[in-house]
């Protein structure tokens, strides 16, 4: 990404471009990441002075099981991660084999990445209620209903699946195809004339050749989990049924929009802003032997 | 590789089983859109037998959505131009210029992409209430600007640094300015990757909520996708008139991508790949 050596100097103008964007930032990202940490130790109404109190916010944070159910949630929506890219490469992988109307397939797999969370967490919404057509069809042919919006184990399960499973997939398939037709097609010519079996090629050519772009969808699997999950929880399940699909940028809301605590809600943002923090330094590591 | 047809046959059912999840959440909102709430509760299936346009008349009249679709046709390019302008000349500087303190800076800007918004929105509102932002298009956008530009920062950084340097060489013999290298040279050379950074970002802030459902309280400035997101819980509005509303959302997009499938699909890959 930088190389300094053919470059000359030209210490002001750099300045002067990057100025719009540091100026943005420094207001709108860096000024509320920073005071969120501060405003963790305080008591404030939202309006007034705030008031330093210490880590009284934590300690009430850490004996809220509010807080825990959230992390629990988190943690069960991290092992969607592994379904999602094992099947992202199955799909990815058959593609790449150049089918007659793959492009078709590759296409129409897309759409859901075009759909905003708004669109997606309405949509199945309808589609999993009582009245939906899921429902409706297994009542009339078997006489059954799934509670999928009201058992707290089957929001949570349908969340993880829809947002972290289905809703990247086309973007997924698209990345490791263009990581793949890097791979030097004659390690596969080998590979043939060796006899290796479908499942051989795939677990010591492709997934190999792959890494990099596996390592970098799993940390942007994890940055959806952490950081990208709210829009579709607060239109799918707002939070429910009763905490089962609260994660922590969830109750970060919650408290400090609809229970008017938000100092309180700055705690939590605390904790999510350490995991973020671990994650953005995850994804910059890889930016940067990428660009090795 | 030479394969025979049968073996063929269970990579089709893959995909054509996987392209069917894929796609059938958006044909039932389209097929529910097309029913009356009548015919959706007797059978809320995917094909609607007696198909009609009412609910989009109603969503045009009454329904209001003309205004919420203006709300987003206005705030969405206008934050486009601005986050073109913001990325496009901080991914020159990053790629192409030589400051002190570059790489730290640009790091930094890099750790500052993932933050979830909820983590900031509280304190952006505090900010905005000062500055009197909240309730305007403008607070919004500066918002939307702030937070998505990293992203395309990143993106144009990668392309403008894989640009030979010889080209801005022998622009800087001729006596060619910083400012007019960005304007006249470098802009037509980075169009595509320009082009890619566009669709990402006019994307993202047409689906957009957590920004705009809290900086944004005033109803007649609700953005479309707000609107969706808001609609739902405030009247228990019948299920075929919000389909038809989630179509109307979900149509720009969708056109967006059948005309400009190449950029999207270069967006999804130079984040990550392209060095």
């Amino acid at each position: 990404m930088v190389k300094a050596s053919t470059r000359r100097n030209f210490p002001v103008e750099g300045w002067f471009f990057i100025a719009p964007l540091l100026v943005l930032l420094a207001v709108f990202i860096l000024y509320p990441v920073v005071m969120n940490l501060y405003y963790g130790f305080t008591a404030w109404k939202g309006f007034g002075q705030e008031q330093w109190i210490g880590i009284d916010n934590y300690v009430k944070m850490f004996s809220d099981s509010k807080f825990w159910t959230s992390i629990a949630n988190t943690g069960i929506l991290l092992f969607f991660i592994p379904v999602s890219t094992a099947v992202t490469l199955v799909v990815a992988t058959i593609l790449r084999d150049g089918l007659p109307g793959w492009t078709l397939f590759r296409t129409l797999l897309y759409i859901p990445n075009l759909l905003g969370v708004v669109i997606i967490g309405t949509a199945f919404n309808l589609i999993l209620r009582d009245a939906g057509p899921i429902n409706t069809f297994l009542t009339s042919n078997f006489g059954i209903s799934v509670p999928w919006l009201t058992s707290p184990v089957y929001a949570l399960l349908g969340t993880g699946f829809i947002s972290i499973v289905w809703s990247p997939l086309g973007f997924g398939i698209i990345y490791f195809l263009a990581a793949m037709s890097n791979i030097d097609h004659s390690l596969y010519e080998a590979a043939a004339i060796d006899g290796a079996s479908p499942w051989a090629t795939f677990r010591h050519i492709t997934i190999p050749s792959i890494r990099f772009a596996i390592e970098f969808w799993v940390v942007m699997s994890f940055i959806n989990v952490f950081a990208r999950m709210f829009g579709f929880i607060y239109v799918f399940s707002r939070g429910g049924p009763g905490f089962s699909t609260f994660t922590l940028e969830y109750g970060i809301y919650e408290l400090a929009f609809n229970k008017f605590d938000p100092s309180y809600s700055s705690a939590w943002s605390t904790v999510l802003f350490v995991f973020c923090a671990f994650i953005s330094i995850a994804q910059i590591r890889l930016m940067k032997r990428k660009e090795a | 590789m030479i394969r025979s047809r049968l073996s063929m046959i269970p990579n089709y059912a893959v995909l054509v089983l996987m392209t069917l999840i894929a796609i059938i959440p958006l044909l039932f909102v389209l097929g529910s859109s097309l029913k009356t709430p009548t015919e959706y509760a007797l059978d809320p299936g995917l094909i609607p037998w007696h198909a009609t346009l009412e609910n989009y008349l109603w969503a045009f009249g009454n329904g209001g959505i003309l205004h919420y679709l203006s709300n987003s046709l206005i705030v969405v390019p206008f934050g486009l131009v601005l986050y073109l302008a913001v990325c496009v000349s901080a991914g020159f500087a990053f790629g192409k210029l030589e400051f002190r303190f570059r790489l730290g800076v640009f790091l930094g800007v890099l750790f500052l992409m993932i933050f979830p918004q909820m983590l900031l929105v509280m304190q952006m509102f505090k900010l905005m209430t000062m500055f009197g932002l909240t309730n305007s298009f403008l607070g919004l956008v500066l918002a939307w600007v702030a937070y998505f530009s990293p992203f395309g920062t990143y993106i144009m950084t990668t392309y403008f640094s894989s640009v030979p340097s010889e080209i801005m060489e022998s622009a800087r013999m001729d006596g060619c300015g910083s400012l007019r290298m960005l304007l006249s040279i470098m802009t037509p050379i980075a169009a595509p990757m320009i082009g890619t950074i566009s669709i990402i970002g006019l994307l993202t802030m047409w689906n957009e909520l957590p920004f705009s459902l809290l900086l944004l309280q005033d109803n007649s400035l609700r953005t479309m996708t707000l609107a969706v997101a808001m609609i739902q819980g405030e009247y228990g509005l019948n299920t075929p008139s919000l389909a038809a509303i989630l179509m109307l959302t979900a149509i720009v997009p969708i056109v967006i991508f059948l005309f400009f499938q190449k950029f999207v699909t270069q967006g999804a890959t130079a984040g990550a790949l392209k060095g």
